[in-house]
């Protein structure tokens, strides 16, 4: 079975070049509308990507392995292989990369007027960027996917981004570029320590993590390079310091770059520290992790306070991103098992909220051609539909129960109390306890920005920044500036999918129309994920858990080999067991 | 010793080159003839292709093309691995060359342009092949003086001149500088055969076991001569304002042939023929090579002239090729030092011929990019003159962001397989847990990661120019049609390789690691080493094979790699 199955793999990850290959031919002319075009592959590649996972037997199997020789063979310098497969932690993260793409080209269906050809061609190179990174099985195989991905992004933010776009363009790949090149210089140092210690010149990173493993790396070159992977991982992520380039791209980029970059591309980093850091290098992640831990909750709380006093909703998401993904690391280097399922699994939330949280701010301005939230209010009168899935979205954000993102952050949150209390060394103990509560303090003040932002924009009177009313949506290219009136082409045809906006508010008078056919399928199956992980996280928590759990052993031995054992509490072991016993849907009530 | 004999063979060696020289004759003596009729680049693609006929017959002599091809070592020429891939090269990149020079000249001076370009491919195969101090120095001034030509055929301006001038001048010096430091290695060998030259240093150092004072000077001068072809720091200084006065044709060529010929050159002389010097050699290149790309790559990024930012760009890119020098000379030195070294991994020299040909295909794709666009006598000048290219032309504008993304080493462009290869080497030097000494480990470390941050800043300016194209509204009006055949063909050729070598990059890697290789361990005249290197040995365990001691060091270092072979 296995053999089918990791052709389809690949076709899968290579579908999408097919299809921007041939939506450039076809759009050459420049007659043909290709979004269509465009549109079918992201649905047939979703359809693979969804039978492919559905194929996945859990236990923390590798799915659809394939190992074709790439460079040279085993008497080569080289040895690198084109080596795809699934397992637990890409699992779903693959998935979703289909699912954002396709909601990414619903989004810019009549968003992007200008050199359309080049946009949906873009988009889909990006696909098969993210399917690649997250099924690579070769070191170098990742690391090509991990960099290609910066050059579609670069020209989607380039070229359709709002005012700014090509400082941002440049400084996110700039940014991104310097620390991958280090991480690069790591991966290497990785693969010619495995040559030195085995003698055998292998690229695969199953190879490699049991190399390492067997052969660790001395303490002091183990921080080395971990700080080398961290510089290129950490900035992808954002880390605290490092996340200067985020709000920019954010909000510079177009609506499908933002959905997608928030989605998928930050997890690339997160992903990469679960992937390499972790397992190749425990004594690196074990001396780091306090330092890590304190950046992620001054992210936390940071990403937080500044979302706080946005006025650009764009803007303001995108440092919720910041503090979101804080919560991503902090749940990683609890290092146990709760706090990196849960981590592992907030990142996939977060890619659903915060992908659809952009999504939605995306629709609302490409009504209203601004991003001043004080330019809004009272919204949900004339956007009823609009206003329930960006609520669904700010729920789900800020991890109301029954929603995934409360799945997510209870465990990590979970895990980090545990760490706090009964796993962490003695002179650790304070400050694990102390970046605990600091981090529950962060979903406060989620809570706050979040509805904050949503109160302004959706209730109190209706208010409304000036728009011709007889243009659904707008004609933006990148040289008109945003706020100026559209001049749409084909206002007609808006009305005709304008199923949802009629009926509801008869008394107002006419404005721009709510939610389209078109944008409801760009958001319902995101919401559909959002309520199946919030309501049965186990589903997916199974697929995750056994590889997981294989990852944070090492870093947490030498977590206590380096910083003492830990503490001994008298009342831990019942708890602990409770929590790691009961899993998560039983872990709610232990919460109430 | 022996002294080369040349025979009939060495001649039949030397038929491309002939073919060539004959080429260019034919041309000139035509356009004396026919004015301004045909334009003679036809004539010299059928030279370049007749002589690479005559190298693929000889492949085909040979079993394969890799690995067991016989080096022929004919009097003066030695034929190996090294000199045969670097043939194969230059009639590649001598084909795009020819074909983005099409229209550089005017029609009168046109056969005087081509044949001056076949001319310098003849001299490049030349110095590829050729094994004695003599024929070297021949090959690089048959590079040298058309060069001259090329640079002054058709340019009136003030600028112009002032370019070629500055060339000129220059150039002279660097070849009395090499000439100089020649010198040195035929007072120390008494032959100017380079086996023999080889052979006289190994002794040497066999009995004082230190650098030679003597060797210290050669190596130096000969670096310091061929540091202007490289465009090595503090011997860089000509380039932005030769590259800037000079038009695109022009630039491309002395970019791309010029380093061609510095590192080929510095291959066959200084890693291939000079044991003894190593332990300074890395030295030398190492810190030359840090410095040179961090200038090169610091002031690029405020320059607002194309040419004058790739001049920048080039001299970067000289930096990052003398790193794999670097690489393979500490190889050797530890190789020297310790029998008992384990199989290096990836040679270094061999990394930075791959990484040449990586950077002179993209460099001739932003030349033909440049010169296509440039037709009417308007080139771009200013990197803001290519603002909304994307726009009036797509093609050219898609082509010239690929050659940017592989010289910046994007994956999965030709550039990264360039940075990659580089990386393996340097680390595998410089990996604190590698097998070299402390001192090694550190610089080579330390070099590393200093590239790495010169990659990143490189990124920069190569992105700017993307952005400019890309992101911004036209200010210049390009003529629709671009700049005819010739340039695009040699630009489409050029994007196909860069992208190819990109997808499948294994070929020419392993090809250019065993050429590395090759280098050093064909120098012995036995057969030995030659039948060594064709069982993949890597040129580390590999000594020069010189007197009983030194058989017993070849025996010690080739036996466990032997034992592993079973």
């Amino acid at each position: 079975m296995d053999n089918w199955l990791n052709i389809l793999l690949i076709l899968t990850v290579m579908l999408p070049v097919a299809g921007a290959l041939l939506v450039w031919l076809l759009g050459w002319s420049g007659r043909t509308d290709i979004r269509p075009l465009a549109l079918a592959v992201s649905l047939v590649t979703l359809g693979l990507t969804g039978w492919i996972i559905s194929c996945y037997p859990g236990g923390g199997k590798e799915l659809a392995v394939s190992n074709f020789s790439w460079l040279g063979g085993p008497d080569s310098i080289v040895n690198i292989r084109f080596s795809l497969g699934l397992d637990g932690l890409g699992l779903w993260l693959f998935g979703l990369s289909s699912l954002l793409t396709l909601t990414a080209i619903l989004v810019s269906w009549e968003a992007i007027t200008e050199r359309r050809t080049a946009f949906f061609g873009l988009l889909l190179l990006l696909e098969t960027g993210m399917l690649g990174v997250f099924t690579a099985r070769d070191i170098i195989l990742f690391y090509i996917f991990f960099e290609f991905t910066l050059i579609p992004l670069f020209f989607l933010i380039g070229i359709w981004g709002s005012e700014d776009r090509r400082y941002a363009a440049v400084k996110f790949f700039v940014f991104t570029l310097a620390g991958s090149l280090l991480t690069f210089l790591s991966l290497l140092a990785i693969v010619l320590w495995n040559y030195t210690a085995t003698g055998q010149m292998t690229f695969m990173i199953g190879e490699l993590v049991a190399g390492l493993q067997q052969h660790p790396m001395d303490a002091s070159l183990q921080l080395w390079v971990f700080l080398g992977l961290f510089a290129g991982f950490a900035i992808k992520v954002p880390l605290f310091p490092l996340h200067t380039w985020l709000p920019l791209a954010h909000t510079q980029a177009p609506t499908a770059g933002s959905v997608i970059l928030a989605g998928i591309l930050l997890k690339i980093g997160t992903y990469g520290f679960l992937r390499f850091s972790l397992p190749m290098l425990p004594d690196g992640t074990a001396v780091c992790t306090p330092w890590i831990l304190w950046l992620s909750v001054i992210g936390i709380i940071y990403g937080a306070l500044v979302a706080l006093v946005q006025t650009d909703f764009k803007r303001l998401i995108a440092y919720s991103s910041v503090s979101h993904l804080g919560f991503c690391m902090l749940g990683i280097f609890a290092l146990n098992s709760l706090g990196m399922e849960g981590g592992t699994l907030q990142m996939i939330n977060h890619g659903l909220s915060t992908g659809g949280l952009f999504a939605c701010v995306g629709m609302i301005y490409e009504r209203y051609h601004t991003r001043q939230i004080s330019e809004f209010g009272g919204l949900a009168r004339r956007l009823p539909f609009l206003a329930f899935f960006t609520l669904v979205f700010t729920f789900s954000s800020i991890g109301l129960p029954g929603m995934n993102g409360f799945a997510g952050e209870f465990l990590l949150l979970a895990g980090m109390f545990q760490r706090g209390w009964s796993e962490s060394p003695e002179q650790l103990g304070t400050q694990f306890m102390w970046i605990a509560v600091l981090a529950v303090s962060g979903v406060v003040l989620g809570a706050w920005y979040m509805l904050y932002m949503i109160q302004r924009i959706f209730f109190g009177p209706l208010k409304e920044p000036e728009v011709h009313l007889d243009h659904g949506h707008h004609d933006h290219g990148p040289a008109s500036p945003a706020g100026t009136t559209a001049h749409g082409t084909s206002a007609h045809d808006s009305h005709a999918h304008d199923t949802h906006g009629h009926g509801a508010i008869a008394t107002l008078p006419p404005g721009v129309p709510d939610l389209k056919l078109r944008e409801f399928f760009a958001l319902a199956p995101l919401v559909v994920f959002v309520f199946w992980i919030g309501l049965y996280p186990e589903f997916f928590l199974r697929s995750i858990r056994p590889n997981v759990v294989d990852l944070f052993p090492p870093a947490a031995r030498d977590l206590y080999k380096n910083y003492g054992d830990p503490i001994k509490r008298p009342y831990v072991e019942p708890l602990d067991e409770a929590i790691a016993n009961a899993g998560p849907a039983h872990s709610k009530e232990a919460a109430q | 010793m022996n002294i080369p004999t040349t025979s009939i063979q060495t001649f039949a060696a030397l038929v491309p080159e002939i073919i060539l020289v004959a080429t260019a004759t034919i041309i000139y003596l035509a356009g004396a003839f026919f004015p301004g009729k045909s334009r003679p680049t036809v004539l010299a693609l059928i030279g370049l292709i007749a002589a690479a006929g005559f190298m693929l017959c000889d492949d085909q002599r040979a079993e394969t093309f890799t690995k067991t091809l016989p080096a022929l070592f004919t009097g003066p020429l030695a034929v190996d691995l090294f000199g045969h891939s670097a043939r194969w090269f230059i009639v590649i990149a001598g084909a795009v060359l020819l074909l983005l020079s099409h229209r550089a000249a005017d029609d009168e001076q046109g056969p005087e342009y081509t044949g001056s370009v076949v001319m310098m491919l003849a001299g490049l195969m030349l110095i590829s092949a050729a094994d004695e101090l003599v024929l070297l120095f021949v090959g690089l001034e048959l590079v040298s003086i058309p060069t001259y030509i090329i640079l002054y055929v058709g340019r009136r301006g003030a600028a112009s001149q002032e370019a070629t001038t500055k060339y000129f001048f220059l150039s002279i010096l660097s070849s009395a500088l090499l000439l100089y430091g020649f010198s040195f290695l035929y007072g120390l060998a008494g032959s100017t055969y380079l086996p023999n030259i080889a052979r006289a240093l190994q002794s040497q150092f066999a009995i004082s076991s230190a650098v030679s004072p003597l060797a210290a000077v050669a190596l130096l001068l000969i670096f310091a001569g061929l540091g202007f072809r490289m465009t090595a720091v503090p011997f860089h200084f000509y380039a932005p304002d030769v590259y800037q006065g000079t038009t695109n044709a022009n630039a491309g060529l002395l970019a791309t042939l010029t380093k061609i010929a510095g590192l080929l050159v510095l291959a066959r002389i200084v890693v291939g023929s000079m044991p003894g010097v190593e332990s300074l050699g890395w030295k030398v290149m190492l810190a030359v090579a840090v410095l040179t790309m961090t200038l090169g790559n610091a002031v690029a990024l405020w320059q607002s002239n194309i040419r004058r930012l790739v001049a920048y760009s080039s001299i970067a890119h000289g930096g990052y090729i003398l790193i794999g020098v670097a690489v393979g000379l500490a190889q050797l030195t530890l190789a020297r030092d310790d029998v008992s070294q384990p199989a290096q991994a990836i040679n270094g020299l061999g990394t930075s011929l791959f990484y040449l040909a990586t950077y002179v295909l993209a460099t001739l794709g932003v030349f033909a990019a440049l010169v296509y666009l440039e037709s009417n006598g308007q080139p771009a000048e200013n990197v803001d003159d290519l603002a909304g290219l994307a726009k009036s032309h797509p093609f050219a504008s898609v082509c010239l962001a690929v050659f940017m993304f592989s010289l910046a080493g994007i994956p999965p462009l030709a550039g990264f397989w360039g940075k990659f290869s580089l990386m393996s080497g340097t680390l595998d030097v410089g990996a604190p847990f590698s097998d070299s000494r402390q001192q090694l480990q550190t610089w080579f470390l330390a070099l590393a990661i200093i590239t790495m941050l010169n990659a990143a800043m490189a990124a920069a300016y190569y992105l700017r120019i993307v952005a400019v194209m890309y992101f911004r509204p036209a200010t210049k009006e390009y003529p629709a049609t671009g700049g005819g055949y010739a340039p695009r063909l040699a630009m489409v050729l050029s994007v196909l390789l860069v992208i190819g070598v990109g997808i499948l990059p294994g070929w020419v890697m392993n090809t250019a690691d065993q050429a590395g290789i090759s280098v050093r361990s064909t120098k012995s005249s036995g057969g030995t080493a030659t039948s060594l290197s064709a069982d993949g040995l890597p040129a580390g365990a590999a000594p020069i094979a010189n007197g009983p001691a030194a058989t017993v060091n070849v025996v010690q270092a080739v036996s466990p790699t032997r034992e592993s072979d079973r």
